[in-house]
Protein backbone atom coordinates (compact mmCIF):
# COMPACT_ATOMS: atom_id res chain seq x y z
CA UNK A 1 0.00 0.00 0.00
CA UNK A 2 1.43 3.41 -0.88
CA UNK A 3 1.83 6.14 1.69
CA UNK A 4 -1.10 8.29 0.62
CA UNK A 5 -3.43 5.29 0.45
CA UNK A 6 -2.33 4.26 3.94
CA UNK A 7 -3.05 7.74 5.26
CA UNK A 8 -6.45 7.77 3.60
CA UNK A 9 -7.31 4.33 4.99
CA UNK A 10 -6.37 5.52 8.46
CA UNK A 11 -8.58 8.57 8.08
CA UNK A 12 -11.48 6.43 6.97
CA UNK A 13 -11.00 4.02 9.83
CA UNK A 14 -11.53 6.83 12.30
CA UNK A 15 -13.58 9.17 10.13
CA UNK A 16 -17.02 7.84 10.98
CA UNK A 17 -16.56 8.78 14.61
CA UNK A 18 -14.57 11.96 14.18
CA UNK A 19 -16.70 14.67 12.57
CA UNK A 20 -14.14 17.02 11.11
CA UNK A 21 -14.79 20.68 10.61
CA UNK A 22 -16.14 21.50 7.19
CA UNK A 23 -14.34 24.04 4.99
CA UNK A 24 -15.44 27.61 5.52
CA UNK A 25 -17.76 28.67 2.73
CA UNK A 26 -20.24 31.53 2.53
CA UNK A 27 -21.91 30.74 -0.77
CA UNK A 28 -24.19 27.73 -1.21
CA UNK A 29 -26.78 27.04 -3.88
CA UNK A 30 -29.78 27.30 -1.64
CA UNK A 31 -32.25 26.03 -4.19
CA UNK A 32 -30.64 27.22 -7.40
CA UNK A 33 -27.22 28.70 -8.06
CA UNK A 34 -26.53 32.38 -7.59
CA UNK A 35 -25.65 33.79 -11.00
CA UNK A 36 -23.00 36.36 -11.83
CA UNK A 37 -21.98 36.02 -15.47
CA UNK A 38 -18.32 36.62 -16.12
CA UNK A 39 -17.59 39.95 -17.79
CA UNK A 40 -14.68 41.41 -19.71
CA UNK A 41 -13.56 38.06 -21.06
CA UNK A 42 -15.09 38.14 -24.51
CA UNK A 43 -12.04 36.75 -26.28
CA UNK A 44 -11.64 33.87 -23.82
CA UNK A 45 -15.34 33.06 -24.05
CA UNK A 46 -15.19 33.13 -27.83
CA UNK A 47 -12.26 30.72 -27.77
CA UNK A 48 -14.09 28.41 -25.34
CA UNK A 49 -17.23 28.42 -27.42
CA UNK A 50 -15.45 27.90 -30.71
CA UNK A 51 -13.98 24.77 -29.16
CA UNK A 52 -16.94 23.39 -27.23
CA UNK A 53 -19.83 24.45 -29.41
CA UNK A 54 -18.52 23.26 -32.72
CA UNK A 55 -20.59 23.95 -35.78
CA UNK A 56 -19.31 20.90 -37.58
CA UNK A 57 -21.91 18.58 -38.98
CA UNK A 58 -25.66 18.81 -39.22
CA UNK A 59 -27.80 19.37 -36.15
CA UNK A 60 -28.01 15.64 -35.58
CA UNK A 61 -24.77 14.75 -37.29
CA UNK A 62 -22.21 12.65 -35.52
CA UNK A 63 -19.01 14.48 -36.41
CA UNK A 64 -17.12 16.81 -34.11
CA UNK A 65 -17.86 17.88 -30.56
CA UNK A 66 -21.55 18.15 -29.75
CA UNK A 67 -21.88 20.08 -26.50
CA UNK A 68 -25.45 20.08 -25.27
CA UNK A 69 -24.77 22.06 -22.10
CA UNK A 70 -21.85 23.75 -20.33
CA UNK A 71 -22.01 25.18 -16.81
CA UNK A 72 -19.15 26.82 -14.89
CA UNK A 73 -19.29 27.38 -11.14
CA UNK A 74 -16.51 29.63 -9.83
CA UNK A 75 -16.22 30.53 -6.16
CA UNK A 76 -19.67 29.09 -5.56
CA UNK A 77 -21.41 31.19 -8.20
CA UNK A 78 -22.63 30.27 -11.68
CA UNK A 79 -20.48 32.43 -13.94
CA UNK A 80 -21.09 30.83 -17.33
CA UNK A 81 -23.82 28.70 -18.85
CA UNK A 82 -24.79 27.80 -22.37
CA UNK A 83 -26.98 25.15 -23.97
CA UNK A 84 -27.34 23.95 -27.53
CA UNK A 85 -29.04 21.50 -29.88
CA UNK A 86 -32.44 21.84 -28.27
CA UNK A 87 -31.34 21.47 -24.65
CA UNK A 88 -32.02 24.04 -21.94
CA UNK A 89 -31.29 24.38 -18.24
CA UNK A 90 -34.42 22.34 -17.56
CA UNK A 91 -33.46 19.22 -19.51
CA UNK A 92 -31.98 16.33 -17.64
CA UNK A 93 -29.06 14.74 -19.48
CA UNK A 94 -27.75 11.20 -19.53
CA UNK A 95 -24.66 10.82 -17.35
CA UNK A 96 -23.27 7.60 -18.75
CA UNK A 97 -20.28 6.74 -16.52
CA UNK A 98 -20.42 9.94 -14.49
CA UNK A 99 -22.88 7.76 -12.58
CA UNK A 100 -19.97 5.71 -11.25
CA UNK A 101 -18.74 8.65 -9.18
CA UNK A 102 -22.25 9.15 -7.82
CA UNK A 103 -22.46 5.50 -6.83
CA UNK A 104 -19.15 5.61 -4.99
CA UNK A 105 -20.39 8.67 -3.06
CA UNK A 106 -23.51 6.75 -2.04
CA UNK A 107 -21.24 4.02 -0.71
CA UNK A 108 -19.46 6.74 1.27
CA UNK A 109 -22.69 7.95 2.82
CA UNK A 110 -23.55 4.40 3.84
CA UNK A 111 -20.10 4.19 5.44
CA UNK A 112 -20.69 7.49 7.26
CA UNK A 113 -23.90 6.09 8.70
CA UNK A 114 -22.21 2.88 9.81
CA UNK A 115 -24.36 0.85 7.43
CA UNK A 116 -21.38 -0.67 5.70
CA UNK A 117 -17.60 -0.66 5.78
CA UNK A 118 -15.55 -0.50 2.58
CA UNK A 119 -13.87 -3.75 3.60
CA UNK A 120 -17.17 -5.61 3.92
CA UNK A 121 -17.78 -8.50 1.56
CA UNK A 122 -20.49 -7.57 -0.91
CA UNK A 123 -22.31 -10.68 0.31
CA UNK A 124 -22.81 -9.00 3.69
CA UNK A 125 -25.26 -6.77 1.84
CA UNK A 126 -26.42 -9.16 -0.89
CA UNK A 127 -27.27 -12.24 1.15
CA UNK A 128 -28.69 -14.09 -1.84
CA UNK A 129 -25.07 -14.49 -3.03
CA UNK A 130 -23.80 -15.85 0.30
CA UNK A 131 -21.64 -18.91 -0.27
CA UNK A 132 -20.65 -17.96 -3.81
CA UNK A 133 -17.28 -16.92 -5.16
CA UNK A 134 -18.60 -13.35 -5.25
CA UNK A 135 -18.13 -13.12 -1.50
CA UNK A 136 -14.42 -12.55 -2.03
CA UNK A 137 -15.29 -9.14 -3.45
CA UNK A 138 -15.35 -6.24 -1.02
CA UNK A 139 -17.24 -2.98 -1.38
CA UNK A 140 -13.93 -1.20 -1.83
CA UNK A 141 -13.01 -3.54 -4.70
CA UNK A 142 -16.27 -2.54 -6.39
CA UNK A 143 -15.59 1.21 -6.20
CA UNK A 144 -11.97 0.87 -7.34
CA UNK A 145 -12.48 -1.40 -10.37
CA UNK A 146 -10.77 -4.23 -8.55
CA UNK A 147 -13.37 -7.00 -8.30
CA UNK A 148 -11.27 -9.30 -10.47
CA UNK A 149 -14.30 -10.15 -12.61
CA UNK A 150 -13.61 -10.94 -16.26
CA UNK A 151 -15.71 -8.01 -17.45
CA UNK A 152 -15.54 -6.77 -21.05
CA UNK A 153 -16.26 -3.04 -21.34
CA UNK A 154 -16.91 -2.77 -25.08
CA UNK A 155 -19.34 -0.28 -26.58
CA UNK A 156 -20.76 0.35 -30.01
CA UNK A 157 -17.44 -0.06 -31.76
CA UNK A 158 -16.54 -3.30 -30.01
CA UNK A 159 -17.67 -6.90 -30.22
CA UNK A 160 -21.37 -7.06 -29.40
CA UNK A 161 -21.36 -10.74 -28.46
CA UNK A 162 -18.63 -10.46 -25.85
CA UNK A 163 -19.52 -7.05 -24.43
CA UNK A 164 -20.53 -7.46 -20.80
CA UNK A 165 -21.88 -3.93 -20.61
CA UNK A 166 -24.05 -4.02 -23.73
CA UNK A 167 -25.52 -7.30 -22.58
CA UNK A 168 -26.27 -5.81 -19.16
CA UNK A 169 -27.92 -2.66 -20.49
CA UNK A 170 -29.72 -3.94 -23.57
CA UNK A 171 -29.48 -7.73 -23.81
CA UNK A 172 -29.84 -10.93 -21.82
CA UNK A 173 -28.33 -9.38 -18.70
CA UNK A 174 -30.77 -6.49 -18.52
CA UNK A 175 -33.51 -8.33 -16.60
CA UNK A 176 -31.31 -9.06 -13.58
CA UNK A 177 -28.13 -7.07 -13.89
CA UNK A 178 -26.79 -8.12 -10.51
CA UNK A 179 -26.91 -11.77 -11.53
CA UNK A 180 -25.36 -10.85 -14.87
CA UNK A 181 -22.44 -9.17 -13.10
CA UNK A 182 -21.84 -11.78 -10.45
CA UNK A 183 -21.99 -14.75 -12.81
CA UNK A 184 -18.95 -13.48 -14.65
CA UNK A 185 -15.97 -15.65 -13.95
CA UNK A 186 -12.87 -14.19 -12.34
CA UNK A 187 -9.83 -13.24 -14.36
CA UNK A 188 -7.92 -12.42 -11.15
CA UNK A 189 -8.48 -12.68 -7.46
CA UNK A 190 -10.40 -9.72 -6.06
CA UNK A 191 -7.99 -6.88 -5.40
CA UNK A 192 -5.43 -8.31 -7.81
CA UNK A 193 -6.64 -6.53 -10.94
CA UNK A 194 -7.55 -3.02 -12.07
CA UNK A 195 -10.06 -3.18 -14.91
CA UNK A 196 -12.50 -0.42 -15.80
CA UNK A 197 -15.97 -1.90 -15.41
CA UNK A 198 -19.53 -0.65 -15.45
CA UNK A 199 -20.34 -3.92 -13.73
CA UNK A 200 -18.17 -3.05 -10.74
CA UNK A 201 -19.88 0.32 -10.38
CA UNK A 202 -23.34 -1.17 -10.76
CA UNK A 203 -22.44 -3.70 -8.09
CA UNK A 204 -21.36 -0.84 -5.80
CA UNK A 205 -24.65 0.97 -6.34
CA UNK A 206 -26.61 -2.20 -5.59
CA UNK A 207 -24.70 -2.64 -2.32
CA UNK A 208 -25.18 1.03 -1.43
CA UNK A 209 -28.91 0.77 -2.03
CA UNK A 210 -29.30 -2.32 0.14
CA UNK A 211 -27.24 -0.77 2.94
CA UNK A 212 -28.97 2.62 2.84
CA UNK A 213 -32.45 1.08 2.76
CA UNK A 214 -31.92 0.01 6.38
CA UNK A 215 -31.94 3.66 7.46
CA UNK A 216 -33.74 5.54 4.72
CA UNK A 217 -36.31 3.00 3.46
CA UNK A 218 -37.27 2.55 -0.17
CA UNK A 219 -35.56 4.85 -2.65
CA UNK A 220 -32.81 5.73 -0.18
CA UNK A 221 -30.59 7.68 -2.58
CA UNK A 222 -32.84 10.73 -2.39
CA UNK A 223 -32.99 11.29 1.38
CA UNK A 224 -29.37 10.17 1.78
CA UNK A 225 -27.85 12.40 -0.91
CA UNK A 226 -29.91 14.02 -3.64
CA UNK A 227 -32.39 15.83 -1.41
CA UNK A 228 -29.58 16.99 0.87
CA UNK A 229 -27.68 18.77 -1.90
CA UNK A 230 -30.70 19.94 -3.89
CA UNK A 231 -30.52 17.57 -6.86
CA UNK A 232 -34.30 17.73 -7.05
CA UNK A 233 -34.84 16.24 -10.47
CA UNK A 234 -32.27 13.49 -10.57
CA UNK A 235 -33.28 10.12 -12.05
CA UNK A 236 -31.55 6.82 -11.34
CA UNK A 237 -32.80 4.11 -13.64
CA UNK A 238 -33.00 0.51 -12.55
CA UNK A 239 -33.73 -2.96 -13.88
CA UNK A 240 -37.03 -4.78 -13.40
CA UNK A 241 -35.76 -6.20 -10.11
CA UNK A 242 -35.11 -2.72 -8.72
CA UNK A 243 -31.32 -2.84 -8.95
CA UNK A 244 -30.04 0.64 -9.83
CA UNK A 245 -28.11 1.13 -13.07
CA UNK A 246 -25.51 2.93 -11.01
CA UNK A 247 -22.73 2.49 -13.50
CA UNK A 248 -24.30 4.44 -16.30
CA UNK A 249 -27.90 5.59 -16.20
CA UNK A 250 -28.22 8.61 -13.93
CA UNK A 251 -29.94 11.67 -15.39
CA UNK A 252 -29.81 15.22 -14.03
CA UNK A 253 -29.63 18.78 -15.29
CA UNK A 254 -26.14 20.25 -15.66
CA UNK A 255 -26.84 22.62 -12.75
CA UNK A 256 -27.67 19.61 -10.59
CA UNK A 257 -24.58 17.73 -11.66
CA UNK A 258 -22.66 20.85 -10.66
CA UNK A 259 -24.03 20.50 -7.13
CA UNK A 260 -22.56 17.01 -6.97
CA UNK A 261 -19.21 18.44 -8.06
CA UNK A 262 -19.55 21.21 -5.49
CA UNK A 263 -20.04 18.61 -2.76
CA UNK A 264 -16.66 17.14 -3.67
CA UNK A 265 -15.08 20.59 -4.03
CA UNK A 266 -16.07 21.17 -0.41
CA UNK A 267 -14.55 17.97 0.99
CA UNK A 268 -17.91 16.20 1.12
CA UNK A 269 -19.64 18.94 3.14
CA UNK A 270 -22.82 20.78 2.26
CA UNK A 271 -23.64 24.06 3.93
CA UNK A 272 -21.76 23.14 7.08
CA UNK A 273 -22.97 19.55 7.29
CA UNK A 274 -20.65 16.64 6.62
CA UNK A 275 -22.33 14.47 3.96
CA UNK A 276 -19.37 12.24 3.12
CA UNK A 277 -17.16 10.87 5.88
CA UNK A 278 -13.90 12.59 6.64
CA UNK A 279 -11.22 11.31 4.31
CA UNK A 280 -13.69 10.09 1.68
CA UNK A 281 -12.97 12.84 -0.85
CA UNK A 282 -9.23 12.38 -0.27
CA UNK A 283 -9.58 8.64 -0.92
CA UNK A 284 -11.76 9.29 -3.94
CA UNK A 285 -9.10 11.54 -5.44
CA UNK A 286 -6.02 9.49 -4.63
CA UNK A 287 -4.89 6.76 -7.05
CA UNK A 288 -6.31 3.57 -5.63
CA UNK A 289 -4.17 0.74 -4.38
CA UNK A 290 -5.50 -1.37 -7.25
CA UNK A 291 -4.48 1.23 -9.83
CA UNK A 292 -1.06 1.78 -8.30
CA UNK A 293 -0.42 -1.95 -8.14
CA UNK A 294 -2.05 -3.07 -11.38
CA UNK A 295 -2.85 -0.05 -13.58
CA UNK A 296 -0.86 0.54 -16.71
CA UNK A 297 -0.12 3.44 -18.98
CA UNK A 298 -2.57 1.89 -21.40
CA UNK A 299 -5.38 2.29 -18.89
CA UNK A 300 -7.43 5.42 -19.24
CA UNK A 301 -6.59 7.50 -16.18
CA UNK A 302 -5.53 6.95 -12.61
CA UNK A 303 -8.62 6.52 -10.51
CA UNK A 304 -9.54 6.66 -6.86
CA UNK A 305 -13.04 5.85 -5.72
CA UNK A 306 -14.43 5.97 -9.27
CA UNK A 307 -13.13 9.47 -9.90
CA UNK A 308 -10.53 10.17 -12.60
CA UNK A 309 -7.38 11.99 -11.61
CA UNK A 310 -4.92 14.33 -13.24
CA UNK A 311 -1.96 13.24 -11.16
CA UNK A 312 0.79 11.15 -12.68
CA UNK A 313 1.49 7.72 -11.20
CA UNK A 314 5.24 7.26 -11.61
CA UNK A 315 5.14 3.75 -10.11
CA UNK A 316 3.19 2.66 -13.21
CA UNK A 317 4.86 5.03 -15.68
CA UNK A 318 1.52 6.79 -16.07
CA UNK A 319 1.92 10.47 -16.99
CA UNK A 320 -0.51 13.25 -16.16
CA UNK A 321 -3.39 12.99 -18.58
CA UNK A 322 -4.19 16.69 -18.26
CA UNK A 323 -0.83 18.47 -18.55
CA UNK A 324 -2.17 22.01 -19.04
CA UNK A 325 -4.36 22.27 -15.94
CA UNK A 326 -3.76 22.18 -12.18
CA UNK A 327 -2.53 18.84 -10.86
CA UNK A 328 -5.30 18.66 -8.28
CA UNK A 329 -7.99 18.42 -10.99
CA UNK A 330 -10.30 15.43 -10.74
CA UNK A 331 -13.31 14.48 -12.79
CA UNK A 332 -16.31 12.25 -13.21
CA UNK A 333 -16.33 11.20 -16.84
CA UNK A 334 -18.84 9.48 -19.07
CA UNK A 335 -19.25 8.16 -22.60
CA UNK A 336 -19.88 10.68 -25.37
CA UNK A 337 -18.07 13.39 -23.38
CA UNK A 338 -20.06 13.76 -20.17
CA UNK A 339 -17.95 15.55 -17.54
CA UNK A 340 -18.04 16.92 -13.99
CA UNK A 341 -14.64 18.53 -13.49
CA UNK A 342 -13.50 19.78 -10.08
CA UNK A 343 -10.43 21.98 -9.53
CA UNK A 344 -9.98 22.73 -5.81
CA UNK A 345 -7.05 25.09 -6.31
CA UNK A 346 -9.19 27.25 -8.60
CA UNK A 347 -12.42 26.91 -6.57
CA UNK A 348 -14.01 25.65 -9.77
CA UNK A 349 -16.60 23.13 -10.96
CA UNK A 350 -17.28 22.60 -14.66
CA UNK A 351 -20.11 20.45 -16.02
CA UNK A 352 -20.25 19.55 -19.65
CA UNK A 353 -22.89 17.30 -21.22
CA UNK A 354 -22.70 16.26 -24.82
CA UNK A 355 -23.13 13.81 -27.59
CA UNK A 356 -19.66 13.18 -29.00
CA UNK A 357 -20.06 10.03 -31.04
CA UNK A 358 -16.83 10.43 -32.97
CA UNK A 359 -14.22 11.37 -30.35
CA UNK A 360 -15.10 12.47 -26.80
CA UNK A 361 -14.38 15.90 -25.41
CA UNK A 362 -10.83 16.19 -24.12
CA UNK A 363 -10.95 17.26 -20.48
CA UNK A 364 -7.58 19.01 -20.64
CA UNK A 365 -8.51 21.00 -23.75
CA UNK A 366 -11.87 22.06 -22.35
CA UNK A 367 -10.59 22.98 -18.91
CA UNK A 368 -7.64 25.06 -20.06
CA UNK A 369 -10.09 27.21 -22.04
CA UNK A 370 -12.45 27.52 -19.08
CA UNK A 371 -9.55 28.61 -16.90
CA UNK A 372 -8.84 31.45 -19.32
CA UNK A 373 -12.40 32.60 -18.79
CA UNK A 374 -12.43 32.55 -15.00
CA UNK A 375 -8.88 33.59 -14.12
CA UNK B 1 -33.29 -10.70 -49.93
CA UNK B 2 -29.84 -9.37 -49.01
CA UNK B 3 -31.37 -7.54 -46.04
CA UNK B 4 -33.10 -10.72 -44.88
CA UNK B 5 -29.84 -12.64 -45.15
CA UNK B 6 -28.09 -9.95 -43.11
CA UNK B 7 -30.74 -10.08 -40.41
CA UNK B 8 -30.67 -13.88 -40.18
CA UNK B 9 -26.90 -13.76 -39.91
CA UNK B 10 -27.09 -11.13 -37.17
CA UNK B 11 -29.73 -13.15 -35.32
CA UNK B 12 -27.62 -16.29 -35.40
CA UNK B 13 -24.59 -14.37 -34.21
CA UNK B 14 -26.04 -14.43 -30.74
CA UNK B 15 -25.46 -18.09 -29.96
CA UNK B 16 -23.81 -18.08 -26.56
CA UNK B 17 -20.72 -20.02 -25.60
CA UNK B 18 -20.26 -19.66 -21.83
CA UNK B 19 -16.89 -21.43 -21.95
CA UNK B 20 -15.42 -19.16 -24.57
CA UNK B 21 -12.85 -16.59 -23.59
CA UNK B 22 -13.89 -13.90 -23.31
CA UNK B 23 -17.37 -15.03 -22.35
CA UNK B 24 -19.99 -14.68 -25.04
CA UNK B 25 -23.61 -13.81 -24.39
CA UNK B 26 -26.79 -15.11 -25.92
CA UNK B 27 -27.53 -11.80 -27.57
CA UNK B 28 -27.95 -11.32 -31.24
CA UNK B 29 -27.12 -7.92 -32.67
CA UNK B 30 -30.84 -7.54 -33.31
CA UNK B 31 -31.71 -8.09 -29.67
CA UNK B 32 -29.17 -5.48 -28.61
CA UNK B 33 -30.45 -3.11 -31.26
CA UNK B 34 -34.04 -3.28 -30.05
CA UNK B 35 -32.98 -3.16 -26.39
CA UNK B 36 -30.93 -0.06 -27.08
CA UNK B 37 -33.71 1.53 -29.10
CA UNK B 38 -36.40 0.95 -26.51
CA UNK B 39 -34.39 1.90 -23.41
CA UNK B 40 -32.56 4.88 -24.85
CA UNK B 41 -35.57 6.10 -26.80
CA UNK B 42 -37.78 6.02 -23.73
CA UNK B 43 -35.24 7.82 -21.56
CA UNK B 44 -34.50 10.41 -24.24
CA UNK B 45 -38.16 11.30 -24.64
CA UNK B 46 -39.54 10.96 -21.11
CA UNK B 47 -36.50 11.61 -18.90
CA UNK B 48 -34.51 14.11 -20.97
CA UNK B 49 -37.75 15.50 -22.41
CA UNK B 50 -36.40 15.85 -25.91
CA UNK B 51 -38.43 15.71 -29.10
CA UNK B 52 -39.29 12.50 -30.93
CA UNK B 53 -37.19 13.60 -33.88
CA UNK B 54 -34.17 14.21 -31.66
CA UNK B 55 -34.64 10.91 -29.88
CA UNK B 56 -34.85 8.90 -33.08
CA UNK B 57 -31.40 10.21 -33.97
CA UNK B 58 -30.08 9.87 -30.40
CA UNK B 59 -30.72 6.10 -30.31
CA UNK B 60 -29.38 5.26 -33.76
CA UNK B 61 -26.93 2.40 -33.51
CA UNK B 62 -25.25 -0.01 -35.85
CA UNK B 63 -26.93 -2.04 -37.25
CA UNK B 64 -29.64 0.58 -37.70
CA UNK B 65 -32.45 -1.93 -37.98
CA UNK B 66 -34.72 -1.06 -35.04
CA UNK B 67 -38.09 0.47 -35.87
CA UNK B 68 -39.26 2.69 -33.02
CA UNK B 69 -42.82 3.39 -31.96
CA UNK B 70 -43.29 6.20 -29.43
CA UNK B 71 -46.48 5.89 -27.38
CA UNK B 72 -46.56 9.31 -25.77
CA UNK B 73 -49.88 8.81 -23.99
CA UNK B 74 -48.61 5.75 -22.13
CA UNK B 75 -44.98 6.89 -21.96
CA UNK B 76 -43.80 3.74 -23.66
CA UNK B 77 -41.37 3.04 -26.52
CA UNK B 78 -41.32 -0.16 -28.52
CA UNK B 79 -38.44 -1.14 -30.76
CA UNK B 80 -38.76 -3.95 -33.24
CA UNK B 81 -37.23 -5.49 -36.28
CA UNK B 82 -39.21 -7.13 -39.04
CA UNK B 83 -38.06 -10.51 -37.79
CA UNK B 84 -39.01 -11.58 -34.30
CA UNK B 85 -37.10 -9.23 -32.00
CA UNK B 86 -39.07 -6.69 -30.00
CA UNK B 87 -38.26 -4.74 -26.84
CA UNK B 88 -40.33 -2.31 -24.83
CA UNK B 89 -39.36 0.28 -22.27
CA UNK B 90 -41.77 2.38 -20.29
CA UNK B 91 -41.49 5.38 -18.03
CA UNK B 92 -41.96 4.35 -14.39
CA UNK B 93 -41.81 7.61 -12.43
CA UNK B 94 -39.78 10.77 -11.91
CA UNK B 95 -37.16 9.04 -9.77
CA UNK B 96 -36.59 5.86 -11.77
CA UNK B 97 -37.12 6.96 -15.35
CA UNK B 98 -37.55 4.16 -17.84
CA UNK B 99 -37.25 0.44 -17.38
CA UNK B 100 -36.58 -2.08 -20.15
CA UNK B 101 -38.76 -5.16 -20.31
Amino acid sequence: MNGRALLVSSLLATGAAAQSVCPARDVWPDGDWQQQPVTGKDAAIAELESYAFTLEGELYGRKGLHTNGLVVIHRGVLVYERYARGFSADNRHLSWSVAKSVSSALVGIAARDGLLHPDDSVCAHLPEYEGTEACGITVKHAITFATGLDWVEDYENGNYQTSSVLSMLFGVGSGDQLRHILTHRFSARPGQQWRYSTGDAALASAVAKRALEKKYGADPFWPALFDVIGMRDVVVEQDVKGTPLGGSCVYATPREFAKFGYLFLNDGCWNGTRVLPEGWVAASTTPSEAFVDFGTAADQYPSGYSWWLGVPVPERQVPSRWPDVPADTFAAQGHWGQRIIVVPSEDLVVVRVGDDREEPMNTNDLLKRVLEVVR
Amino acid sequence: MKRLLLLVTLALAGCADPDAHPRTFANSDLQLAVGNGARMGCSCMFVMNMSEGYCREWVKASPDVAKLTFDVANKRVEASTFVSWTATAHFVDEKHGCVLR
